[in-house]
């Protein structure tokens, strides 16, 4: 155990816990399950009454039949740009700014965290017109750079308060300490400070990531045309296509699982960030 | 850079169009000729692609210019067109856009008059009831791109077990049978239907009240739409459709029009590897109202060539027919399919009106109808063949009727009121009293631009 | 002026810092100031402007907006519909948020209970849950509680109960129980990982000083590891606070599928205000409301989060 849990010591309360854990688990990850196995049988199977909880006789045929376009890798090649450009840039201006409201105090600031806390209330569901005017005005219809702006501005406000808590969880006394020792500013801010900040940094990056790999509502306004379709918007069009006949839950459940895997890549890569010893390794280092 | 400031300059063109200056009258667009290179949304994937090759293909023989085709879903194609119709820069130059969102559409300006093309496109032989969704004032705007209907599919298995005849010559006929079978579920299925109808799908049971002479609303001398729901005829149709609703359809009152044929294919052949058994029946409903199409999903479970299940249709147990009205003709029912129009905002309208040209073209109507799709030019209706469905559809969409042209149309389907009384209806809600609720709902809806 | 004050106040702890960075906030902040205004304040100001207009397709479409002052709020205060969308909307923010910050933090305690190859199957799993787009969570459990053919109803008439064909859609009551499955089963992950990340920041070092001071399990929990994740404890609850009030997909995606009466929620409301009936101003006004109601509604808890900041 690298890390102290606080019922260490405490054992059977561990088994019962270790149970209730994976007990837990188990009914979280069934939907996931659900959609993998489904994906891979044939939609006549998925109608019938009793549900077929294992997936005899299944094939890869719905990938195959929706691979077969070639919209997917398009569709994933785009997501991947502006995901990947919302998930950067909003963590460095969310940082700056985060280091900013926990390190400084300035005329202003109150005011600031107040808007960045209410900004991001505003309800989304009405704001379509005014932004297709806006970026439509500017030319910047259908390019990755208007999308990727406004996913910022989406995730910028949560990212600046998830990090200012880890900003200010870290004790300022730990640099002032480590600049007694010798080192400097930017040196203390990259030994003691960073590490500390990982998991925030990998939490809210995961958190930008996902809003921006599922919004939906901007990218179907700002990215009409068909060769700039984002994942999301390819899915839902794959899975209306298929509802406007008879939906091949199959098929559908194949696409969901193909623009879940991308994720799940990420996710499981970024996991280890998340829990293992880096925090307390960093420090003791 | 160059790039940047051409586009700031279109924003700005742009701007300003949208800041009011779109209203202006069109030039008449004889003029200017030349290629010009068009875009045209096509909703949904019906259009096949042979269909939309050969649109490509002549465009670029007749004009020179390069027809883009993109293919819009009908779940958001309100969004996009809001947005970008109006969008100069942006705006589709054609456009496919659902018969009931027409009027609200065209109310607004958002289509170039094409009254003068209208006989040159097929006049009074184009299907009148998508004609009139595309007219304001006189002026013709959107014209009708294809057409679908819903018929009944049921199962000759059940009914002739139940001792009934098929198909039934009247709609009382129909009426009676569907509960009689309900009644004696020769199958003893659990919640078995013998008309499986959605309380919500008023799509499907607005049929009734066309088929006993009512509407949903009608427009007054003064030009004033007025919701129906309470007239007579109107609460004679609910009155039946209630009926059936309570004594021969167990479906939720909350259900819609999806996929209704699950209800009317078995499943006992399901069997895990082993060969065991591993799904019972899933057969619910002896008769179902759906379109056309829906025979791809139902019949007995088979395998195909690459071992695959699939539904293969069979005679022997299932079979289809036109809902009859009460004169023994072809009831009234609501009619599918989409109309077409050219942007108002379009700079390219030569372009636009040569595709219209082709599209309503002899060859473009009879390739609509040999894919099943019906085709805009009653002319062209025998291409669609003579199958059992080439004649379902036929017979039912010979009188088959469109939702009211008022502006308002599309609000009042948003607002999901007509779901609400329907499925009130369904569960046995008194009607006169609810008729009349509604249609102080719905009224001021109608008018609303 | 309790900025000065709290000016004055750091100045007298690290003079150094305040002397040489008397504009490196400004410039810290500048970034995603000029982002939030770019992407956010012309929608927001259009936002306002509109629910003062008669803003419809028409006006779209070119014809001028007449200015109608307050009339659109007037008129959705008038409406009975409108106070039961509110009402809806906030017992189903109110139970949902609930539900998912009390599970989630029971996680995140959890993973730091149990043993490592436990937890990473338990993160593994939530992880995969929480991967999931969010079109496709929502196709998926619609399927799992189909009233015909979905595995809940199957399961449940297997453990002997009576849930053939039951249809858990068919009230707005069900549905909304289905959404909060759906919404819990989707939010807890996040809060599960942001919390547990927080707990990581509660170093080894501190917990064994604590403990070698003889401090109890229950103590440190209180008085150590609880102020270390407040932060993150509060943002993230007043971002499900956030989130729920204004839940949209999942509603609408549900109402897709069946619409029983009364079933909307504000965001799906909006959208059927402005995308369906084309009643822009007025789903602008209405816009601007639930940005009022969020903030009223989330006032306490913002201000302690402000005031635990200063």
């Amino acid at each position: 155990m690298s890390r102290t849990a606080i019922f260490s010591r405490v054992r059977p309360s561990r088994v019962i816990a270790s149970v209730v854990a994976l007990l837990i688990a188990a009914i979280w990850v069934f939907p996931v399950y659900w959609m993998l196995s489904s994906s891979l049988l044939p939609n006549v199977v998925l109608t019938s009454t009793r549900p077929r909880f294992v997936p005899w006789g299944g094939s890869w045929d719905n990938y195959l039949s929706v691979l077969s376009g070639g919209s997917f890798l398009r569709a994933l090649a785009i997501s991947l740009q502006v995901t990947l450009i919302a998930v950067a840039v909003s963590l460095i201006f969310a940082f700056l700014a985060a280091l900013a409201i926990s390190r400084f105090k300035f005329r202003g600031r109150k005011s600031f965290v107040l808007a960045v806390l209410f900004i991001q209330m505003l309800p989304a569901e009405g704001l379509f017109i005014a932004q297709y005017k806006m970026m439509s005005t500017a030319g910047l219809l259908n390019t990755v750079i208007a999308v990727s702006v406004l996913y910022i501005a989406a995730v910028v406000p949560f990212t600046i308060w998830m990090l200012r808590g880890f900003v200010a969880g870290i004790p300022a006394e730990l640099e002032e300490s480590a600049k007694v020792d010798g080192c400097s500013s930017v040196s203390a801010f990259f030994r003691i400070t960073f590490p500390l900040l990982a998991p925030g940094l990998v939490a809210s990056g995961v958190y930008a990531f996902l809003q921006g790999w599922n919004e939906f509502t901007i990218a179907l306004v700002i990215l009409p045309r068909q060769d700039m379709r984002t994942l999301p918007l390819w899915l839902r069009s794959f899975i209306q296509a298929s509802q406007a006949r008879e939906t091949d839950w199959g098929q559908v459940m194949a696409a969901s699982t193909l623009v879940a895997l991308p994720v799940i890549i990420f996710f499981l890569i970024v996991q280890g960030r998340l829990t293992s010893g880096l925090v307390a390794g960093a420090v003791k280092g | 850079m160059r790039g940047k400031i051409a586009a700031l300059a279109l924003g700005v063109a742009s701007a300003l169009v949208l800041s009011g200056c779109v209203a202006s009258p069109q030039t008449p667009s004889g003029q200017d000729t030349g290629p010009q290179d068009i875009t045209f949304w096509l909703i949904g994937n019906d259009t096949p692609q042979s269909l939309r090759d050969y649109l490509v293909g002549q465009y670029k023989q007749v004009n020179g210019g390069t027809l883009t085709i993109e293919e819009q879903t009908w779940g958001d194609i309100v969004t996009r067109l809001t947005t970008m119709l109006p969008d100069s820069a942006n705006t589709p130059d054609v456009t496919e856009i659902g018969n009931t969102q027409s009027p609200t559409f065209t109310n607004v300006g958002a289509f170039a008059d094409i009254t003068d093309m209208y006989s040159q496109l097929g006049g009074d032989k184009l299907l009148q009831s998508f004609v009139e969704v595309g007219k304001v004032e006189g002026r013709n705007y959107t014209l009708p791109y294809y057409f679908g209907s819903r018929y009944m599919f049921y199962r000759k298995d059940v009914w002739a077990a139940a001792g009934l005849t098929a198909p039934p010559k009247t709609l009382a006929e129909f009426n009676q049978s569907v509960v009689a079978l309900t009644e004696q579920n020769p199958k003893a299925i659990a919640d078995f239907s013998g008309f499986f109808l959605g309380g919500q799908d008023w799509r499907n049971g607005v049929s009734w009240i066309f088929a006993n002479g009512g509407e949903l609303a009608k427009k007054g001398a003064n030009g004033q739409w007025t919701s129906t729901l309470s007239d007579p005829a109107t609460v004679k149709g609910l009155t039946q459709l209630q009926e059936l609703q309570l004594k021969a359809s167990k479906a939720p009152s909350t259900a819609k029009d999806q996929s209704p044929w699950l209800y009317i294919n078995d499943s006992d052949s399901i069997t895990d590897t082993a060969g065991a058994v591993t799904g019972s029946t899933t057969l619910a409903a002896g008769t179902i109202m759906a379109p056309g199409w829906a025979h791809w999903s139902i019949g007995d479970l088979t395998k195909n060539d690459a071992g695959r299940d699939v539904r293969q249709w069979n005679d022997d147990t299932f079979g289809v027919f036109a809902l009859p009205g009460n004169d023994g003709k072809p009831a009234p029912v609501f009619a599918g399919g989409s109309n077409i129009g050219i942007s108002a905002a379009s700079k390219h309208q030569a372009g636009s009106r040569e595709l219209l040209t082709i599209i309503f073209s002899d060859t473009y109507q009879k390739m609509l109808g040999e894919q099943g799709l019906g085709p805009a030019n009653k002319d062209h209706m025998s291409t669609l063949g003579t199958d059992q469905f080439a004649q379902a559809l036929i017979d039912s969409a010979s009188n088959s009727k469109l939702t009211p042209a008022a502006p308002g149309w599309a609000s009042v389907e948003a607002s999901n009121r007509l779901e609400e009384f329907f499925q009130k209806v369904a569960d046995g809600a008194d009607i006169t009293k609810l008729a009349k609720e509604y249609d102080d709902f719905i009224t001021p809806m109608l008018n609303k631009k | 002026m309790r900025t000065h004050h709290d000016a004055a106040t750091l100045s007298a702890v690290r003079p150094a810092v305040k002397r040489r960075t008397r504009f490196a906030p400004y410039a810290l902040i500048l970034p995603a100031v000029v982002v939030l205004i770019v992407a956010m304040g012309y929608p927001l100001a259009w936002q306002i402007w509109a629910s003062m207009m008669k803003f419809g397709l028409a006006q779209q479409f070119g014809q001028p907006p007449q200015f109608v002052g307050l009339e659109n709020y007037i008129s959705m205060f008038t409406t009975a519909t409108t106070w039961g969308v509110v009402a809806r909307s906030l017992t189903f923010c109110l139970v949902n948020a609930v539900l998912t910050m009390a599970i989630g933090i029971g996680l995140a305690l959890l993973m730091n209970a149990v043993g490592k190859a436990v937890r990473l199957v338990l993160q593994i799993c939530l992880l995969l849950a929480w991967a999931m787009p969010v079109v496709a969570v929502v196709t998926v459990w619609i399927w799992l509680f189909d009233w015909r053919r979905g595995v809940v109803n199957s399961v449940l008439t297997e453990l002997g109960l009576h849930f053939t064909n039951h249809n858990w859609l068919g009230s707005a009551l069900g549905l909304y129980f289905v959404a909060t499955v759906i919404v819990v089963w989707m939010s807890v992950p996040f809060v599960a990982f942001a919390v547990y990340a927080g707990l990581t920041q509660v170093s080894e070092e501190v917990m064994e000083a604590a403990s070698l001071d003889g401090a109890s399990a229950l103590r440190r929990f209180t008085s150590i590891i609880v102020p270390m994740v407040r932060p993150v404890l509060m943002i993230v609850g007043l971002l499900q606070i956030i989130w729920d009030l204004r839940v949209f997909t999942q509603i609408r995606m549900l109402q897709d599928a069946q619409t029983p009466l009364d079933s909307d929620l504000l965001g799906t409301y909006i959208y059927r205000l402005g995308v369906g009936s084309s009643d822009f101003s007025m789903a602008s006004a209405l816009s601007v409301f639930v940005l009022v109601i969020t903030i009223l509604f989330s006032i306490a808890y913002v201000l302690s989060l402000v005031k635990e900041d200063s």
